[in-house]
């Protein structure tokens, strides 16, 4: 079995790269989970696993320079697969080969996380989203967040990718949270499958470039993300139809 | 609503709404940022969001699409970027009718609330505004209350799904994405 997830927003600071990693860890206990960098552009997973100094990246197998292996790590209970973050490794790689970075993976894990890009500007940022199964789309309490959630969320169904539920992250204490979730819901498909509080424990985590679910396991935020991965049920897929399905994924190899 | 031209200090494109008010900040701006959406094929309803300083502090808003001011307006520049940003300034004096106008103030906090909902934001932006502009923003669910009113209107959020998927549908075209899944 295997499902792809796509972990969007649409716009920057909502804790993708963080809500990533912690689904992923929290999916970990139960399922061989994979979390790729996939906003290749604006890289920055890599700096939350310890993995900054690591030389083969994401980059380098969307140049066709390296096989996914190469750049597939195992950390935190999870197989991690950074991105660079030069401005060269993102020009000579080849966003279309995401399809087949994803199709090796399925053969050999049950879980894809896709971290996404903060924009949908751009055809190798919307990518992602179009290739996964379904969306997180991961939402701040705010009308700007909201906004670009909606729009993730139609470019999602329009491309027949589907919705898994939204995650309401950096939720203030002052915040009428549950009024405002339960308002969502009314326009968003799938769950809402948590409200993560506001944390220092994740910017600490951040300095200690580790995932929040290692640094601070018992925290609220913590909590919070084992939470919706609980909440997050997985369907069950045929590990080689999907492989198939995104080897044969019809994109056009230039952008 | 008419606002003199003032001279213009910056220009850009924005990714975060908090740029703008950050920029104006810092700059103890006087003057104005207009908001112009950047996708083309939202620039035949959107129209323009203005939002007035005083030495940094947001003071009035306003939205030429909607010809709506204050809160209201601020909910219809939060709901409609990506922005280009220019970044005005304007002689106090020229500013003194919009600044009269109760319908179009705003709390000094307001706008980072509202838009960003960056804490730190809020707080530095209240820290430098004048003790007797403070007060009305007290209530910390204020904003909240204005996400509420925004997920209360249902034709406002239908005409931003409406428009993002017309959005997908013509870029699937300009990007050779096919609007179907593959199987």
């Amino acid at each position: 079995m295997v499902e792809v997830f796509a972990v969007a927003s649409g716009k920057g600071g909502t804790g993708k790269t963080t809500s990533t990693l912690s689904l992923g860890m929290a999916l970990a206990s139960e399922y061989d989970v994979t979390v790729i960098d996939a906003d290749t552009g604006m890289a920055n997973m890599l700096f939350h696993t310890g993995l900054s100094d690591t030389e083969t990246t994401l980059h380098d197998v969307l140049a066709g320079d390296a096989p996914v292996e190469a750049a597939t790590y195992e950390r935190f209970g999870m197989d991690v697969i950074p991105c660079g973050t030069s401005l060269s490794g993102f020009q000579q790689a080849d966003p279309t080969r995401l399809k087949e970075v994803i199709a090796t993976v399925a053969e050999q894990t049950d879980v894809i996380l896709l971290d996404s890009a903060a924009t949908l500007a751009s055809r190798s940022a919307v990518l992602p989203v179009v290739l996964a199964d379904r969306v997180v789309v991961v939402l701040q309490p705010t009308i700007p967040s909201i906004s670009d959630g909606l729009k993730v969320q139609e470019y999602a169904l329009t491309y027949g990718t589907g919705v898994a539920g939204v995650l309401f992250n950096r939720v203030s204490e002052d915040e009428n949270i549950e009024s405002v979730s339960k308002k969502a819901q009314r326009y968003f498909e799938g769950e809402t499958l948590a409200k993560v509080p506001e944390s220092d424990a994740v910017r600490a985590a951040r300095r200690a470039s580790e995932p929040l679910l290692a640094y601070a396991p018992g925290s609220a935020a913590a909590d919070a993300y084992q939470e919706a991965a609980e909440t997050l049920t997985i369907q069950e897929t045929n590990s080689n139809e999907v492989a198939k399905r995104f080897r044969n994924a019809v994109l056009p190899d230039e952008a | 609503m008419n606002l003199p031209e003032g001279q213009l200090l910056r220009r850009r494109v924005l990714k975060e709404l908090a740029t703008a008010l950050t920029n104006a900040l810092e700059l103890e701006l006087t003057g104005y940022a207009r908001l112009e959406p950047q996708d083309t094929l939202l620039l035949d309803s959107d129209g323009v969001g203005v939002i007035t300083f005083e030495n940094g502090i947001p003071v009035a808003v306003f939205h030429t699409g909607t010809d709506t001011g204050g809160s209201e307006a601020l909910t219809d520049i939060g709901s409609s970027g990506p922005y280009r940003l220019e970044l005005y300034e304007l002689d106090e004096a020229m500013l003194e009718r919009i600044h009269g106008s109760d319908s179009l103030c705003v709390p000094p906090g307001m706008p980072a609330k509202q838009l960003t909902g960056n804490a730190e934001l809020v707080e530095r932006t209240r820290d430098r505004a004048p003790t007797e502009r403070i007060e009305p923003d007290a209530s910390p669910t204020q904003h909240l209350d204005a996400v509420e009113s925004f997920l209360d209107d249902g034709s406002k959020i239908e005409a931003i799904r409406k428009r993002a998927r017309t959005e997908a549908q013509s870029r699937a075209e300009e990007w050779d994405f096919s609007t179907e899944r593959q199987t």
